[in-house]
């Protein structure tokens, strides 16, 4: 199971109400059913909602965007964007609209300031290697819009009022509070546990 | 008094009821039938009974070979053993709507107050009322929970109203190719159909049996108008292009040039001999007032209490029910906290889309229904 994957599971209780946004195959959403916790998905791409919808699971199809507007406030205990926030169009609007409809608020991405990356792109010149999200994106093609660090990512929480509940290396699993972050050099897979504080 | 019986016109049963049924209109009935088919086995649990809900020209036959066609029921390739609505599992059920014309109450059987046929005397009836007629065989089945409600088109209103007015009997609904309300371009589809049929001479202001005589003409142009809304522009250019019909060159007349023209007309034709122009009338009006939207609202608390599961379809290239309109359906749904799926699937072929061989429309129908337990 993608170690993520294993951290979200132990981060939700049982019985909660999930949204995961973009969730691609809804690998996620049948390891939540299995935990009784009722999670819908909401995907974009027309194939993977249907391979969604033939494993029996419930997703929307369509912009999450749009899609938003229609939830009752409050109306999930987790929202849940895994490999999700880079690609989004606008990420500050996007969480901030989610603050209407989730408690909590988890977001795993690859760290796009790590120094690994930071060395690719400083040898090679190119923006590919930091927009790159499978082996056949280039800079122009690229879902990843939006590459961010976890200082970036941080930053941006705390600037819409977020609290950040924890943190991960999704890697080793490490947790941190107390507003410690992992490594923005280091790690190369982070999640944030948000909670809107208003 | 109720009553189940072998239907002797058509395969399957017959529900007839000796009791008054109100109607949206504010009129009663007060004697009706409804003819049903069922594929499966019902359970001792009777928890695996799925009702098909047909649309504007369908009928009970959704599987098999039709009594009224001699082809394949309208919904073969959906429903069957090892089909996506697989009557191995499920028992299925499907009944022809009230105002239809293959066994159920409509306007051109007999008025029990007059001993006459109904002809326009017959109450104007409302999807509600078709449901509500639903819900008096499915309770005459002992069925407390119906495992689905599935339909498109009209049948996808059937499937809204039941899951706001008996949002109690029902544990799932798929919407296909529907809306929360007819839109003002589909209610003048169905006004140019309709006149069409009450300006033909032979209509006689609804009483064309007695005279013995159909408005041929009238139904037959009402289906070319409306066979042209169910399929698309890329459908009629794949189907025909501009090819002409068994000719080289132009007539420069009025008879059929085009292949298009003589599928149309075929179309009109044909379905002069299967259908009943007062129950196109009827059936086309209820669409019309079809508006379920405060309905859903007001009974959020019921539907939510009952964990309802709501499927959602629609098909790229249906312009009849266009994917914004099932979208509406979604963005109410979700409006009112209720579980909601929803798909577009990528189809050329238009609003019959959901009648046709579709694997992704079909897997998608499959994996749900076997989410539902």
């Amino acid at each position: 199971m993608r170690n993520d994957y294993k951290i979200i599971l132990d981060l939700i209780p049982e019985n909660s109400k999930v949204l995961d946004i973009g969730c691609s195959d809804g690998d996620l959403i049948a390891l939540l059913a299995d935990k009784n916790i009722s999670a819908q998905g909401v995907e974009l791409n027309q194939e993977k909602v249907i391979s969604c919808l033939g494993r029996g699971l419930d997703v929307i199809h369509g912009d999450i965007n749009l899609i938003v507007e229609d939830f009752p406030y409050n109306q999930f205990d987790y929202c849940i964007l895994t490999q999700t926030i880079q690609a989004v169009q606008k990420p500050d609007v996007l969480l901030n609209t989610l603050k209407k409809v989730s408690k909590n608020i988890i977001v795993g991405f690859n760290n796009s300031g790590r120094l690994s990356k930071v060395i690719q792109f400083l040898l090679s010149g190119s923006f590919d290697s930091l927009l790159k999200k499978s082996d056949s994106d280039q800079w122009y093609n690229t879902d990843y819009i939006h590459p961010c660090s976890i200082k970036d990512f941080k930053k941006l929480s705390l600037d819409l009022n977020f609290k950040i509940i924890s943190t991960y290396d999704v890697i080793n699993s490490t947790q941190f509070t107390d507003g410690k972050i992992p490594s923005n050099l280091f790690c190369k897979e982070v999640l944030f546990h948000l909670k809107n504080e208003q | 008094m109720r009553k189940i019986t072998n239907n002797t016109d058509y395969p399957g049963f017959l529900l007839s009821c000796e009791e008054s049924l109100l109607l949206d209109s504010g009129k009663s009935i007060n004697k009706f039938q409804i003819a049903y088919q069922t594929y499966g086995e019902l359970n001792s649990n009777k928890d695996n009974a799925i009702l098909i809900c047909h649309a504007l020209t369908g009928d009970q036959f959704p599987a098999e070979e039709s009594p009224i066609t001699k082809k394949n029921g309208w919904w073969d390739l959906m429903v069957g053993p090892n089909k996506p609505i697989d009557t191995n599992k499920y028992f299925v059920i499907c009944s022809n709507v009230l105002g239809g014309c293959v066994g159920t109450t409509g306007p051109n059987d007999i008025n029990p107050e007059t001993s006459k046929i109904y002809g326009l005397d017959f109450p104007t009836i409302t999807i509600r009322d078709m449901v509500k007629v639903q819900k008096i065989l499915i309770d005459e089945l002992g069925i407390a929970k119906l495992r689905s409600v599935i339909g498109g088109s009209m049948g996808a209103m059937q499937v809204l109203q039941w899951a706001a007015t008996f949002p109690e009997i029902v544990k799932s609904t798929v919407c296909i190719a529907g809306s929360l309300k007819h839109s003002a371009q589909n209610i003048a589809f169905d006004e140019a159909g309709r006149q069409s049929i009450m300006l033909d001479p032979k209509w006689n202001q609804g009483r064309y049996i007695e005279f013995d005589q159909k408005p041929e003409n009238g139904l037959s142009v009402a289906r070319m108008i409306a066979h042209i809304t169910y399929l698309s522009e890329t459908a009629f250019q794949n189907k025909f292009g501009r090819n002409l019909q068994e000719k080289k060159d132009l007539s420069f007349g009025f008879g059929i040039d085009f292949q298009v023209e003589s599928y149309l007309r075929y179309q009109g034709r044909s379905f002069v001999d299967r259908f009943d122009a007062n129950s196109y009338l009827y059936m086309t009006r209820a669409m019309d007032y079809f508006d379920v939207s405060e309905e859903i609202k007001n009974n959020q608390k019921r539907i939510l209490e009952n964990e309802i599961r709501f499927l959602v379809l629609s098909f790229t290239s249906d312009w009849l029910f266009p994917t914004k309109e099932s979208r509406e359906i979604v963005s109410l749904l979700n409006s009112i906290g209720s579980n909601v799926s929803f798909a577009e699937v990528v189809s050329d072929r238009g609003h019959d889309s959901f009648l046709l061989d579709e694997p992704q429309f079909f897997r998608v129908c499959e994996g749900f229904l076997r989410g539902i337990k």
